[in-house]
Order: C-alpha cells, then structure tokens, then sequence
C-alpha cells in the first residue's frame, strides 16, 4: 500500500520584507525592459527540502524551536499553502485541528457555533444532525449552548472547538497544540479520545506540540526540525532526548552573557572558576550522576582569618537548589595574601539534565562576615540520559516503586487522582 | 490557421470548459459550506438590531425617495410608467450587483483567519458574499411587489425572465469579485477603489433615467452626430444596462427582453469571466501567505 502522506523535497521560501509597492513593481517592469538588475528581495527559507513519507495508522509528532517551520509543514500538509519546489501527496481526508476555534464566531450561539463549523469543515449537515447530541454533551456546554459564544470564557471556548472538530471523520488527523486545553477533566477527555481515535480507529495523527512528554507517549515516531530542516527522525525516545539537549544548549549560549552578580569586600577576588570531570578533565558541561569536582582560584589580597566557603546550584531563575558550606569540612585558620585553590567534589551529582548556574560565597572572622558573594557565575549544561520517569524536577531520588499487595486498608480517601 | 495553433486553441477552450465545470462541481460540493457562511452573514448583520433584516431594504427605498424628489426638478421622461416605480425596479437589480461586488471584492480578505486556518476552494467567498445578498434582493421583492400593486400593474408571463436576469447580474457580479478580491489581497486599494468605481458606473447605467431615454437621445435625435450608434453600442457594453432595462421590460411594461441592449454586455462578461477566474484560482495558492 502506498503511504498515505508523502513529502518530497518540500521547500517553501517566503519573501522577506513588505509586498513590493505598485511602484516598485512599475520600476522593476522597466528595469527588466532596460535589461538592468532588478531589485531583489531577500528570500527566507521556512522549509528546505523536506521529505518523508507517513504509513496509514502511524502517529507522528512533529517538534522543533519557535520558527523551526512546523506550522508551515502542517499547512502545507492542510493544503493551505502551497510548496515553492517540491510536493506533497495526501492520500485521503485531512482534518486540521490547528488551533481550534478558528472558525468559532463570538457573536453567534454555540449550537449555531455547531452547524457552521461543521460546514467549514465539511462535515455534512445530516452527520451533524446525528452527532449534535453527542457533541454537545463532550463538550458539556449543555446549559449554555443557546447563549452567544462571545460570553463564554476562553476556556468554554476551546471546548466547543475541540468538540466539533474531532466529531469528523477524516483519514488524517492534524493537531496543533491543541491538547492543553480546558481543565484537567477536560483535558482527560481530549486525551481520551485522541488515544481512541489512534488506537481503535486506527487514524493516522499528525501532532505539533511544544509539550515534549505528550509527544513522547502519543507518538510512535518523531520528526525533529530545525531551520526547515530535518534534524533528526526516529524514535521518540531518542529524538526527544536530543531536542531536549539542544534547548539546553540554546538556553545556556542566551544566557552566558547575562549579568552575574557578584560583590565583594574587596579583600578577595574570584579569579577562576572551572569543573572537572570524574576524568579529572576540564568540561563545561556535567553528567548526570556522575563524579564531578568544582575548583574556586581565588586571589587573597590581605590576610585573612577562619575563613568558610560556601557554593550552591541554583536555576537560571535563581531557585537555590542546594547549599554546601566548608564549616565543618575544611578548617582555615589563616590564609595568607596570594593565590589560593578551593575544590568541592560532588559524588554522583544527581542533577536532572538541564541548565543551571553556580553561587558562591566566602565567610571571614569570627562574627563570619560575608567578604565575598556572587550568583550566576557561571551556567552549565547537565547532560544525560535518563528513563522518563524522572523526566521533571531538578533532583532525582535514589528510589524505586514496589507493590505490596499484604490487605485492603480501609482509610478515607484523601484525594481522587485521576491520571 | 495551422495546425498547431488549433491544437492550440482547442485545449485552451476545453481547458476553460473544465474549469467552469469545476465551478459548478465546487459549486455543489460546498453548497452546504456557502449555505452556512451566508446564513452566518445574515444572522451577523441583524442580530442585534431591532428592526433586523429590515435594514437590508433601506438603501434601494431611500435612494427611491431622493431620485423621485430629484426628478420633480430637473424632469425626466418616463413614458406611461410612474417614475418611483421604474425607478425602483433599477435600483432593485443594479443595488444587488452593486453589493455583491463590492462585497465579493472584501469576501477574501475579512475571511483571512478562516483562509490561514483550513482549506477549501477560496471561490466559496465571493460566491457566499452574493448569495447573502440574494437573500436581501429577495426582500425588496416584496416592497416591489407592493407597489406594483399600488399602481394596480399586473405581471405578465414575461416576468419568468427575472431569474434569468438575475443569475446574469450574479455572473456579472462574480466576474468582478473574482479578479477584485484577488487583486486586493495583495493590494488593498482595490477595497479603496472599487466604491468610487461603482459609484461612477452608476451614473452610467439606467438606474436615475430609462434607457430609453439614451436610446431617445442617440439613435433617434443622433445628438452625438455621426458618432451616435457608437455611443450607444459602447453604453451598453456596459452589462447593467441590458440587465436594468430587461428587468423594467419583463416586470412593469410587460415586454420581452431587449437583445440589442442585452449582447454587447453579455459577450464582454463571458469574454471576461474565464479570465477573472483564472486569475483568482492562481492566485488563491498564495493567499494564505500573503493575506
């Protein structure tokens, strides 16, 4: 069987710039009549020579950074634009999804809402009819169906778009960032019969979200895009770990310019600061659960007494995730003027991949006085690979789940969850 | 002619064959779609107004009421039929073409959230624009109605042409919406210009006076010298002429169309149309990137 989507060297340039004037137009007539060069303007690249082919049946995720061309795929894929080079073959009925509720007009009723969507898209008015009740009660509007749209809230809103436009029968289904809609009960609901048009129906699925993890588990393959290329393509799992490390990458390279904040007595300067790996190398980057050690050079300008460091992580909205003074550990007495060097090993660093930065303080003399402090001195990338079921937060735990099936406990619930 | 210049010129006909077969597939493949989108229009515009699709009728009975006070001052000659009645019988096809013109013309533009969004063929605008106007035609039907009974006129079996007359005010009226609203996706000077246009073009169709009276003026008084069969073959170039004096014909004087004043308009429409739609199904491949 023939796939039924396929993409063939898709390029799509847009013009940059504004839609030349009637005059530019005129001047650029005349000049091509002159044979003299003609005004250009420049060209962007959205898609550059994409290809791949989708099997009936396969869900596929599309992700990539702002502007890495996804929606421009799916529009195409829509039929809503058309390719500058290359082609794309849909071999069946397309469904798009994108942004539900394009077609919803405030000033009309719900149930009206209904019927003009539907006719939009091209859902016949006999399908409607049959599915109205049906409509109406997933998107559990009832009371409100026959009020205006326009005093709805925006979250009613989405409802009665999403509700409509899954209730076609089409061959693809193309979703874009649809699926955080509503409450989370709604939310169930979109899920539920997104997951029942993939399994049991059998649809094909093509989904755009920036919510990695729903790609994760929704899709069976993921396309990554990058500039209007394709980066990478596969399984998701593997995917998705390389997109989450490029943004990593992308977050650090905006950031390392960012002020760092630092001040100081001015008895003590920070000269360098720098990691080393369990190698015993100097990286810019840690790995997860790894050994790791953070070395402070620093330059001692007047003699110092009981002196206490201290450095901490913190996030790049500066969270303190942790703290680690040298009270207890290292015990200065006097530190003479001159170059000094300070290491902290960390055993296993248990860090989640991800951005962070590094704080740093220095206490002197009896009453501790802060003689030195500084944040965000310096951003690292924690790279790593790690199941999914530590995919959030910014620690893991040394933990494991088990299940002890020993007797019913009879305890008053505390609280329903629903997953 | 050679050979391959027939060859030529058949697959240039044929293909324009297909296309306009195209149309009226579309045509009937989103019939419900155009239903939806017009019934939207109409349920937009008079929602929340009291007197509701009332308003529709306003403008071809004022504009009625200002030509009959104009005319008590300068005279112009109507033969047997009352003037406010002949004269609203002319507003009633020329305000439908007007409107579903410069209404087709916006079609494409007001519609650009649905156009980014989803697909279907971008025809469905300018042709919802006029269907929503037929609903307003068919309105000042009645007001017309009501005074042929006032001046106590009897339709007579002639009166079968007005569907006809209508449907080439409508073709009339695509022909323009369809080039218009391309061109002014691109440059919205067309929305700027065409009101000017149509409301110049007024003046030169029958809608204040009869055609009979340019008729009277050139062909009879041949005020224009040798130049006056001319003129009035290039006046009716203009479709609407042929459309307001047949619709005035059929309804209030009880005659058959006048051909002579119909073809010239009509061969220029069909002359016209394939191209006009031509370039609206060129450009609509862009139209989601440029709107």
């Amino acid at each position: 069987m023939k796939p039924i989507i396929e993409v063939n060297h898709l390029t799509k340039e847009y013009q940059l710039g504004h839609i030349t004037s009637l005059k530019e137009n005129v001047f650029n007539a005349f000049r091509r009549l002159a044979r003299k060069p003609v005004k250009q303007r420049e060209n962007f690249k959205a898609l550059d020579d994409v290809n791949f082919t989708i099997e009936q049946g396969e869900v596929v995720g599309i992700i990539g950074h702002n502007g890495a061309g996804k929606s421009t795929l799916l529009k195409h894929l829509a039929n809503i634009s058309k390719p500058t080079k290359g082609k794309v073959i849909v071999r069946g009925s397309v469904a798009p999804l994108i942004e539900v509720g394009a077609g919803v007009n405030p000033e009309m009723t719900g149930r009206e809402n209904i019927f003009l969507n539907g006719a939009i898209l091209g859902i016949p008015k006999k399908i409607i009819l049959q599915k109205l009740d049906e409509i109406i009660e997933f998107s559990e509007l009832e009371q409100f169906i026959d009020t205006p749209v326009k005093r709805y809230s925006s979250g009613m809103t989405v409802k009665l778009g999403f509700s409509i436009a899954t209730s076609m029968e089409a061959d693809v289904l193309i979703v874009d960032e649809v699926l955080a809609v509503g409450d989370l009960a709604f939310q169930r609901k979109c899920f539920d019969r997104m997951e029942d048009l993939i399994k049991r129906q059998g649809k094909t699925v093509l989904l755009v979200s920036h919510n990695i993890r729903q790609i994760q588990r929704l899709c069976n393959r993921v396309i990554l895009l990058d500039h209007g290329r394709i980066n990478m393509e596969g399984n998701p799992q593997v995917v998705c770990d390389s997109f989450y490390e490029q943004s990593d990458r992308k977050i650090k390279t905006n950031i390392d310019h960012s002020q760092t904040r630092a001040e100081g007595s001015g008895e003590i300067e920070l000269v360098e600061l720098y990691f080393l790996d369990h190698m015993g190398r100097q990286v810019e980057s840690l790995s997860y659960i790894q050994n790791c050690s953070i070395h402070f050079k620093i330059h001692v300008l007047q003699e110092l007494e009981e002196v206490t460091f201290g450095f901490g992580f913190h996030t790049t909205d500066f969270l303190y995730l942790t703290t680690h003074n040298s009270e207890e550990q290292l015990k200065i007495n006097r530190l003479p003027p001159g170059d000094h060097e300070i290491t902290c090993k960390v055993n296993r660093l248990p860090l989640l991949p991800g951005i962070y930065s590094v704080r740093f303080g220095i206490t002197a003399g009896k009453a501790a006085r802060t003689i030195f402090y500084g944040e965000s001195l310096k951003h690292f990338q924690v790279i790593g690979n790690i199941p999914i079921t530590i995919r959030d937060g910014f620690f893991a735990l040394d933990a494991h789940w088990i299940q002890e099936n020993i007797k019913v406990i009879k305890t008053p619930v505390i609280s329903i969850i629903e997953a | 002619m050679t050979k391959h210049a027939r060859i030529l010129m058949a697959n240039l006909l044929f293909n324009k064959r297909n296309q306009m077969i195209r149309v009226f597939k579309n045509l009937y493949q989103y019939r419900e779609l155009i239903a939806a989108l017009a019934w939207k229009n109409i349920v937009l515009r008079y929602k929340q107004a009291y007197l509701g699709i009332l308003w529709a009728i306003l403008k071809p009975v004022m504009l009625m009421l200002i030509f009959t006070l104009v005319r008590s001052f300068v005279g112009i000659d109507t033969g047997d039929i009352p003037y406010p009645i002949l004269t609203f019988a002319a507003l009633l096809p020329w305000v439908f073409f007007q409107e579903s013109a410069s209404e087709g013309v916006n079609s494409v533009t007001s519609n650009a959230a649905l156009i980014k969004k989803i697909y279907f063929p971008r025809e469905v605008f300018p042709i919802t624009a006029m269907v929503t106007k037929i609903v307003e035609l068919g309105i000042s039907f009645f007001i017309l109605a009501g005074m042929m009974i006032y001046y106590k006129m009897m339709p007579t079996l002639y009166a079968l042409w007005v569907p006809a007359i209508i449907l080439y005010t409508m073709i009339v009226a695509l022909t323009i919406s369809f080039f218009g609203a391309a061109v002014n996706v691109y440059y919205r000077d067309m929305s700027q210009a065409l009101p000017v246009a149509l409301s110049l073009l007024m003046y030169g169709s029958p809608v204040m006076y009869p055609l009979s009276l340019v008729y009277q003026k050139l062909i009879v008084e041949q005020a224009a010298g040798k130049w006056s069969n001319d003129f009035y073959t290039l006046y009716t170039f203009n479709p609407l002429a042929g459309i307001i004096d047949s619709f005035q014909r059929v309804l209030l004087k009880g005659l058959p169309p006048d051909y002579n004043a119909l073809y010239p308009g009509i061969i220029l429409t069909l002359t016209i149309l394939p191209f006009s739609y031509m370039f609206f199904k060129r450009a609509e491949n862009w139209f989601a990137d440029v709107i």
